[in-house]
């Protein structure tokens, strides 16, 4: 930064920004917004046309993560794309049909005591 | 790399998370880096002068980036249950990222730094706000002075229920007792009149929780006492200046309103 060398190095970030990829959205255009730690998966559609072509590069890459379920977080990480971007692609994508939210072992937002005693065990097992 | 572990026996398997909190330089990142099983996905940018006098470094010494998106680590506890630690951004600027982030965790840990006990003040009101069950962790950094974990909790006028303990967020030992602690506390307060397992079963282990030292702290508390307290605490003792500030919360609340 000091010495002008380049313009763009890796710190100026994508060529493309983010919020580009998502058409400017920042909000998915319909449908709740996904939790942090909802777990989605790819549909059998989702599998079968993972390459079809209407897909971005970035669709592509969160097909493939969601080969098995993985949380939200674990997609944003995986394709080191900021969340809210994520989670309007995430939402494309499950509009489409080719991505599913999983549902989870609890009720609610309170997970049963089982559960959590389950997660108490888990802990004291590291 | 590990994706999430699929399908258990019954094809679902639950994320659960845990908000890690704390004041800027407390050391939240490491506490969530020392148990993730993967390396924590963290933003952070190099402070500048830009940010000077908006991120205070004062105390916290030759901490040079701050966290500016968010941490979050991962602990697979079995084929079916993850885990998920998240930090919050340090700077007040990025509230607006807690409620996202609080909603629906499992709790959440306050890690306090003795040597800007008030920066955890917010964290502290913001989870009594939102009712969310936390635990106060004290990091015990190398240079920092050390004080009883009760001295903590008046200072930060805590109910006498909340778990305190000591704790070095580099040691992954210790930051799994923290979360123990904070499982079984969350447990604890389930009203579940038909499990055998009453407000007690909190088996204190070795580096355990101190809060069951309830005893003389308890008969203060009819609801009111905020801001009784306070009065003679000091807990920071502020370097260069030397005039060691007495902090508390409910100071600082009343001069926050």
């Amino acid at each position: 930064m000091p010495q002008g060398d380049k313009w763009l190095d890796q710190n100026a970030g994508p060529v493309v920004r983010p919020y580009a990829l998502t058409g400017g959205r920042t909000a998915p255009a319909a449908g709740e917004v996904l939790d942090l730690i909802a777990i989605v998966s790819a549909t059998d559609l989702g599998e079968r046309e993972s390459d079809a072509i209407d897909l971005s590069p970035e669709d592509r890459t969160i097909l493939s993560l969601c080969r098995r379920p993985v949380t939200v977080t674990d997609v944003a990480a995986g394709t080191e794309l900021p969340l809210g971007v994520v989670r309007v692609l995430l939402a494309d994508l499950i509009a489409r049909g080719r991505i599913a939210v999983v549902p989870q072992r609890r009720t609610g937002d309170q997970p049963s005591t089982d559960l959590l005693k389950e997660v108490l065990h888990g802990l004291r097992a590291l | 790399m590990a994706s999430a572990p699929s399908d258990g026996p019954d094809g679902l398997l639950a994320a659960f998370k845990i908000v890690v909190a704390g004041g800027f330089g407390a050391g939240k990142t490491t506490l969530v880096g020392a148990v993730s099983e993967v390396r924590p996905l963290r933003t952070e940018e190099t402070l500048t002068s830009a940010s000077i006098g908006l991120d205070d470094l004062a105390g916290v010494g030759d901490k040079k980036t701050t966290t500016v998106a968010m941490d979050f680590g991962r602990i697979t506890l079995s084929n079916r249950l993850v885990l998920y630690l998240f930090g919050t951004p340090g700077q007040e600027r990025f509230w607006f990222m807690w409620d996202e982030l609080s909603y629906g965790a499992l709790g959440a840990v306050v890690l306090a730094d003795t040597r800007r006990l008030d920066d955890c003040f917010p964290s502290v009101d913001y989870f009594e706000n939102c009712q969310l069950p936390f635990v106060v962790a004290i990091n015990c950094f190398d240079d920092a002075p050390r004080y009883d974990p009760e001295d903590v909790r008046v200072a930060l006028d805590l109910d006498s229920h909340i778990p305190v303990m000591l704790c070095d967020a580099r040691d992954p030992g210790s930051v799994k007792q923290i979360l123990i602690t904070l499982v079984e506390y969350v447990l604890a307060r389930r009203p579940e009149p038909s499990q055998a397992e009453p407000a007690a079963p909190l088996a204190p282990a070795a580096p355990a929780p101190l809060h069951d030292r309830a005893g003389p702290a308890a008969p203060l508390e009819p609801a009111e006492p905020r801001g009784t307290f306070g009065s003679g605490l000091r807990l920071i003792p502020h370097e260069p200046g030397g005039e060691a500030v007495s902090h508390d919360r409910a100071t600082w609340r009343s001069t926050v309103q």
